[in-house]
């Protein structure tokens, strides 16, 4: 990570795509920051020639100085747009799965460590978004990206870049982390009955009514539901308990590849998408059976993140 | 969108045009200078009030009325006052079209190209401190709009740290940047503007600024003996018509042939190459006698040449310094004792304190010298204005002037006197080139001088300048020069003024010190100039020019890089790159830091593993955090932290 090859360093795809992927957080340096003029740049070098033309023209000395500081403003304008990024450390965070379709979070932390403030900084992912840090301040940053299909989908190169202070260049780093999304089937958009199971003539109906009867306490465990907390035992300082019911010892429900017949491969993830979800709401225990894969009856949060990964990776 | 462009950063941005603008009320014509105001208000009331702002229709029928306005006043398409009013028209209009960002850069480029055409105009010091004052809030709009959440002082104080920043390379740009004159089918032709070199009238008070250019005029070759400085004149166009502000010629003299005057020696033989010209004009040295025959010498001594002026010409001559002309004509007499009306008590009062009316000629003329000698009259290329009544102003309010303003005094006073006198322009002295061995005569030794008419002497030159500023006539070099380095006194030692206003006295000479520098090494440093200056530091061919601006600029570059990026940055990346060299020492022996795991998580995990360094690894990432995440954090702190990860010693798992 520290060093990087002469033949790398002069990789015209470094300018663009950034280097490759890292986990640690990166601090904007030299080898980092790219500057260019930006049209706006290239508008104030045609405003500066226009200006010696009237200079040499008039032979008008106060017209030259007049040039010449404008030029050098605009020389010395690489050095602060560097300053405008550099120094700045930036740590990929947290990223939540989503269904296709969705908008996927991607969370960096971007670190002013110094006692400058950014006034102007750009991200650029897929949409631009601005900030501006304070000195010393450290701020996560939640970048959007459309999602279409499933599996882990990679964040792609990030640009941080900057006009500051007078908008002539454009200060860029392209960055990329190793930081994925995980991206679940597309839920389908239909409301579908529960497939047939064999373990139990059970349907949504059933299900419902059987929540009905209270079977007794069990201590909480991550994943159940928020609803089935005994709130009153936990109000007295016994702990966490979720309440049991009679029904769902019987109400197992186990999602088939098979059960989607004469639909597609993508759509069969789809449905099982959708019917692990409505189990879930709907309070059922569940499994899921794929080919070559099976996961066991359960229920709750962690239960249904398993199910749902392994519909994502397919 | 208009929406997103901040309120604040479009009223900084109309202050700073509105401030660019205002010195050319001046120079542009009322109307134009008044659609330009009105159409700034316009915008201003729009920042408040937009939808009071122009339409599309409208904006273009107001873009016609601009175009109108211009033609109305028309001055050809190119040169110094038609650019100056296009421009500014095209900053009026585009002020009423700001729709996104980019509007507001090319109102803020058309800002910067109207702030330069100022220069066209005025190169006072003065005028160079506000525009760089204008530009800094130009360069703060820019800044402005570059930076979210930032109120516009902060803006401006970034733009005047850059300005300050760019100087020295300005600086260095200026004096080594190659200096070439452009060539002539380049300089427009302004109607209006007076054209370097003599005119064909002298209007003292109307110009403020002499502007003296290193073109060079002619050359002089002479064969034997060059004549002192002193007798260096060279004779142009002889005005004795005046209205009181201006003086012309006379035009019926301008055909009839001199009377040759009586020679005495010595005689100066010598060539003149003629650069091209404006007028038909040829100066020859006081006084022609022998000249080729296709020159006409008129009854008032000016040569003339027919054909085409814009030719360089050479013309062998013969002159005579001393000489002695006839007898005055009643016509002429007349003409030359011609007033624009009855002076003034105020002059007939110094005339009769100095002896006029009563007193011989000679002797009047010498007192009226000795008055613009003692009195605190003083030379100064950049003198006020003096609308009205210009000579009365100039003999006791303003009391500083060029040549002009005491050649056309003097000869006023002389007419009041009844002595018949006279105006006469040319140039004087010349600089000795002595590779040549030639004289050259540029623009910049323009002169005026008068001339009295006194019994059986006829006409004699009489240069009151010289009475103010001696140097000037009496040594071949620029009163330029003069004024600063050998402090020319304007006071005579003796006069009880000069000791009362002994700290005005140096005032005035510290300030036109001042301004010599900034006449010599600033507005007069032109090509001839600059090659001398570098010649002086040993530079002498282009390569070494370019070398030299190469290599400063390089200098400079780097200083200010240091400067600007060396600081601050250096704790905070030396505190990371610690804190690496202790995750790298964990790393090699087995336990490698997680992605997104914070530094205490970490602690947590390498302490199980390494339970002896339980108390290294505390310290360490307990110095680590202090210094990233605190503000209070010190020296010592991060040479500690240094010194606890060097001595980590971990083994293997």
């Amino acid at each position: 990570m520290n060093t990087l090859s002469i033949k790398d360093r002069f990789r015209l795809n470094r300018f663009f795509a950034g280097e490759n992927p890292s986990d640690e957080a990166i601090p904007l340096n030299q080898r980092r920051i790219f500057i260019l003029p930006s049209k706006r740049g290239l508008s104030f070098v045609v405003l500066i020639l226009l200006l010696l033309l009237i200079a040499f023209v008039y032979n008008n000395n106060l017209a030259y100085f007049l040039t010449f500081l404008l030029a050098s403003v605009f020389f010395i304008g690489i050095l602060h747009s560097y300053k405008a990024l550099a120094g700045l450390i930036i740590q990929k965070g947290q990223c939540k799965p989503v269904f296709a379709g969705e908008r996927a979070v991607f969370e960096i932390h971007i670190d002013n460590p110094i006692p400058v403030p950014r006034l102007s900084l750009e991200i650029d992912l897929h949409d631009k978004t601005q900030m501006t840090l304070a000195p010393y301040e450290k701020k996560a940053v939640r970048l959007y990206a459309p999602t279409e299909r499933r599996g882990h989908q990679p964040c792609g190169t990030i640009t941080l870049s900057s006009g500051y202070p007078l908008g002539l260049f454009r200060a860029w780093s392209p960055l990329r982390f190793n930081l994925s999304v995980l991206v679940y089937p597309k839920p389908w958009p239909q409301e579908i009955p529960f497939p047939e199971t064999g373990g139990g003539a059970s349907d949504q109906g059933k299900a419902e009514k059987g929540t009905d009867d209270f079977y007794g306490l069990q201590e909480y465990q991550r994943g159940d539901s928020i609803k089935r907390i005994h709130w009153k035992a936990y109000a007295k300082g016994q702990g966490l308990f979720s309440k049991q019911y009679s029904g769902e010892q019987g109400d197992e429900l186990w999602l088939h590849y098979e059960a989607s017949a004469g639909y597609g491969n993508e759509e069969r993830l789809s449905r099982l998408c959708r019917w692990v979800l409505d189990a879930e709401k709907a309070g059922l225990r569940y499994g899921l059976k794929l080919p070559g894969q099976k996961i066991g009856l359960g229920i709750g949060h962690a239960h249904r993140a398993r199910c749902l990964e392994a519909l994502a990776l397919f | 969108m208009l929406a997103s462009i901040e309120k604040n950063i479009l009223l900084f941005l109309l202050i700073s045009v509105g401030l660019i603008a205002l010195p050319h009320i001046y120079h542009i014509p009322a109307s134009i200078f008044g659609f330009f105001v009105l159409l700034l208000t316009w915008r201003f009331i729009g920042i408040w009030k937009p939808s009071c702002l122009p339409g599309k229709l409208l904006l273009f029928l107001l873009t016609v009325g601009g175009l109108v306005l211009l033609y109305s006043q028309h001055q050809g398409l190119f040169g110094r006052d038609a650019g100056t009013r296009l421009f500014m028209t095209a900053l009026a209009l585009k002020l009423l079209e700001i729709r996104q960002e980019r509007d507001l850069y090319l109102i803020v480029f058309l800002a910067f190209i109207v702030a330069a055409s100022q220069f066209l105009y005025e190169q006072s010091i003065a005028m160079a401190g506000y525009i760089l004052f204008v530009c800094c809030v130009l360069l703060g709009t820019l800044v402005a709009i570059n930076s979210r959440r930032q109120n516009t002082l902060n803006a401006l104080k970034t733009s005047a740290v850059i300005l300050a920043q760019a100087l020295p390379l300005a600086i260095v740009l200026f004096v080594f940047f190659p200096r070439v004159e452009a060539p002539r089918w380049m300089l427009f032709e302004d109607k209006s503007r007076a054209k370097t070199g003599l005119s064909d009238s002298m209007e003292p008070g109307s110009i403020s600024d002499l502007g003296f250019s290193d073109e060079l005029v002619f050359r002089v070759r002479f064969q034997g003996p060059i004549p002192p400085n002193a007798q260096r004149y060279w004779r142009g166009p002889v005005f004795s018509v005046t209205d009181g502000k201006r003086w012309t010629a006379a035009k019926r003299y301008t055909y009839t042939a001199a009377a040759e005057p009586d020679f005495s020696e010595p005689a100066y033989r010598y060539t003149l190459l003629l650069e091209p010209q404006n007028n038909n004009w040829v100066f020859a040295l006081e006084m022609a006698g022998d000249f080729p025959p296709q020159l006409h010498m008129n009854s008032e001594y000016l040569l003339t040449r027919s054909g085409n002026p814009d030719k360089r010409a050479e013309y062998p001559f013969t002159s005579y310094p001393s000489y002695r002309t006839g007898e005055l004509s009643g016509h002429k007499l007349r003409t030359n004792t011609q007033l624009p009306g009855p002076a003034s008590q105020k002059i007939t009062s110094l005339i009769k304190r100095l002896g006029g009316f009563d007193t011989r000629p000679e002797q009047f003329v010498d007192r009226v010298l000795q008055h613009f000698n003692r009195e605190n009259f003083s030379y100064t290329l950049t003198p006020p204005l003096m609308e009205d009544n210009p000579i009365e102003t100039f003999l006791f309010e303003t009391r500083s002037g060029f040549c002009s303003h005491y050649a056309a005094a003097f000869t006023y006073l002389m007419r009041v006197a009844n002595i018949p006198a006279r105006v006469v322009t040319g140039y004087h002295g010349g600089v000795l080139n002595p590779v040549g061995n030639f004289l050259e005569i540029r623009q910049a030794d323009a002169h005026a001088w008068t001339e009295v008419w006194l019994e059986n002497r006829g006409w004699v030159r009489v240069d009151p300048t010289a009475a103010v500023a001696p140097e000037r006539i009496e040594q071949n070099v620029n009163i330029e020069q003069q004024i600063a380095s050998r402090n020319i006194s304007f006071f005579s030692a003796d006069s009880e003024l000069a000791r009362q206003l002994d700290w005005l006295k140096q005032a005035r000479q510290l300030w036109s010190s001042v301004d010599y520098n900034w006449q010599r090494w600033v507005i007069n440093y032109h090509s001839a100039n600059q090659t001398q200056f570098l010649a002086s530091l040993g530079i002498e061919s282009l390569k070494q020019m370019l070398y030299w601006l190469v290599g400063l600029g390089a200098l400079f570059t780097s200083i200010l890089s240091w400067l600007l990026l060396s600081r601050k940055e250096k704790t905070a990346d030396k505190v990371l790159r610690c804190y690496r060299r202790f995750c790298a020492r964990l790393g090699k022996a087995g336990l490698k830091r997680n992605a997104g795991e914070g530094p205490l998580d970490f602690a947590k995990r390498s302490k199980k593993a390494y339970p002896k360094q339980t108390e290294a690894i505390d310290e360490i990432t307990g110095l680590f955090i202090k210094l990233r995440y605190q503000k209070e954090s010190s020296q010592a702190d991060l040479s500690r932290l240094s010194e606890r990860v060097d001595q980590l010693k971990i083994r293997r798992r």
